[in-house]
């Protein structure tokens, strides 16, 4: 187990310093990154024009909100970020048989191929909203909070990337680059607002099947001291869920696997 | 020459369509975007807030057509064109027997095609789903495509611009995305322009992109007198015309000091 991570981390580095060698790419990937995130931020601008809450939300309460789904989305989109396309990059060219014959599981193999771009523009602009709003909100920053910030954040982001990992293993049959993991990805928008203002369905949708609400909803209530339900404890039980489930559904597709033979 | 920009749709169209999985999972981005929108303003409705005049059922459809017309508006030819400059495509294409920018349109009438796919089933679920109000009358509806067409026209010459920029940078990323900011902003997309403060209002109404999203979506709400409806088309041809000769120029220049990579 030690051994893994270890390995897991001796790869995501070497990756990450392949990547830093496009220096213009990374920059600019960092860049649109943003640039996504002010559209919608200037979206929760101009609605707040015409009303000063959403379910009860204030505007510098929402924003907190999305800072904190941002630094969790950071950390998945740093760690896990390979996971999208498996089928187009490893299955399909037939790299993936060299991953195989390592000594190593292939998981760790190829989550450690994770280079992106993007990562650090979700974080940069994470810890903006996050200080700032917490700063006008006027909740005192002390120590301990801002560790318990960072822990809910990476924990947050072994939520979704283990959700990735889970719906990574479709790349194995589809042999190309996985627009089912996107989607399953895209589903963390819906946890960038308070649950509050959702029906029954997209409730149980996330925090029961694929619970994103864990990564922004629940950590955010308990920094702003609302949070009533003590659901927070939960959150590393979650994550060890996930991942027993994530490794258990990979398994079996390795046990599925069939080379492309190229 | 409109039959050579048709073949090129037809044969861009089906490529396409090949990835019909990959379709339906873009639909289902579209509905999950929707969602949030309808959730977050049924939250600010149930305030009891009244919206600058619009009903609950008006912002809904407003949603739900914006999201539906945004793959035909945003699904441009940058990433094809920034592809084939970049590998040395340019080269071939250049010496089609079609002009370079008829080459172009025709992809870009084949993105359409494939667009108007999605946006049309993207419609039909949320209209089961979450109920949308039918178009006032078949006049404002023929007035809202006849709109959209244009508005992809005008569209394309902005990507055209935007993809020449990479004869000189050989990248058009940054440029890319400022489009899409500012498109995504300026046309209505992310919220009615009438809910903007002033100042935004103001340089949405001086932009051509508020005819892209914004005023067809009045017009299918039957809110544009047809006077108005007419001025909306004149204003676009004036727009196409404008643009098509800027980009003649800069094309004409641009061709001139183009250095191809290893083509």
């Amino acid at each position: 187990m030690i051994r893994n991570i270890k390995l897991y981390f001796s790869f995501l580095v070497a990756s990450l310093k392949r990547m830093m060698e496009y220096r213009v790419d990374c920059i600019v990937g960092m860049v649109s990154q943003i640039a996504f995130q002010i559209i919608e931020l200037v979206f929760i601008w101009i609605i707040f024009q015409t009303t000063d809450n959403i379910a009860d939300w204030s505007f510098e309460h929402l924003l907190l909100l999305y800072g904190v789904m941002m630094l969790s989305i950071s950390v998945t989109d740093l760690l896990f970020d390979s996971t999208y396309d498996i089928g187009k990059r490893l299955i399909r060219k037939g790299k993936f048989d060299t991953i195989l014959l390592r000594p190593v599981h292939p998981l760790i193999s190829v989550l450690g191929e994770s280079e992106t771009s993007t990562a650090l523009g979700y974080m940069i602009l994470s810890v903006i909203l996050i200080v700032s709003m917490l700063i006008k909100l006027q909740v005192s920053v002390t120590l301990f909070l801002i560790l318990k910030i960072l822990y809910f954040g990476i924990l947050g982001g072994f939520i979704i990337g283990g959700i990735q990992t889970i719906f990574s293993i479709t790349g194995f049959w589809t042999y190309k680059s996985n627009e089912v993991v996107w989607s399953v990805f895209q589903l963390h928008k819906l946890a960038e607002y308070p649950i509050e203002i959702y029906n029954k369905f997209i409730r149980i949708l996330i925090t029961i099947i694929l619970p994103f609400a864990f990564a922004s909803y629940y950590p955010t209530l308990d920094y702003l001291g609302l949070n009533e339900s003590n659901l927070i404890f939960i959150v590393p039980l979650i994550v060890i869920v996930i991942w027993i489930i994530a490794i258990n559904v990979w398994n079996w597709a390795l046990k599925k696997y069939r080379s492309t033979g190229s | 020459m409109i039959s050579k920009i048709l073949a090129i749709a037809k044969q861009n169209g089906k490529e396409g369509l090949y990835y019909r999985f990959d379709l339906l999972l873009y639909i289902f981005n579209f509905i999950v975007e929707i969602t949030v929108y309808i959730f977050i303003w049924l939250a600010i409705y149930n305030n009891g807030n009244q919206i600058q005049g619009m009903t609950f059922e008006q912002i809904t459809t407003y949603y739900i057509l914006v999201v539906s017309l945004s793959p035909i508006i945003n699904w441009g030819i940058n990433e094809i064109m920034g592809n084939a400059i970049r590998e040395g495509e340019i080269l071939r294409e250049l010496l089609n027997p079609i002009s370079y920018f008829n080459y172009y349109f025709g992809i870009r009438i084949g993105e359409l095609i494939e667009s108007t796919i999605v946006g049309v089933l993207t419609f039909g679920i949320c209209s089961i789903l979450f109920g949308v109000l039918l178009p006032n009358g078949i006049l404002n509806f023929l007035f809202f495509i006849i709109i959209v067409f244009l508005a992809v026209i005008v569209v394309y010459f902005f990507e055209l611009l935007i993809g020449m920029t990479a004869f000189y940078t050989n990248s058009i990323w940054g440029v890319e995305i400022f489009k899409r900011a500012v498109l995504s902003i300026f046309s209505g997309m992310i919220a009615p322009i009438t809910l903007f403060p002033e100042f935004l209002q103001k340089i949405a109404n001086f932009l051509p992109f508020k005819d892209c999203i914004y005023t067809p979506i009045n017009i299918y709400f039957g809110e544009l007198t047809n006077m108005e409806i007419l001025q909306v088309i004149m204003k676009q041809y004036i727009w196409i015309v404008v643009l098509y000769i800027i980009a003649k120029i800069i094309f004409n220049k641009a061709i001139k000091n183009i250095t191809v990579n290893g083509g």
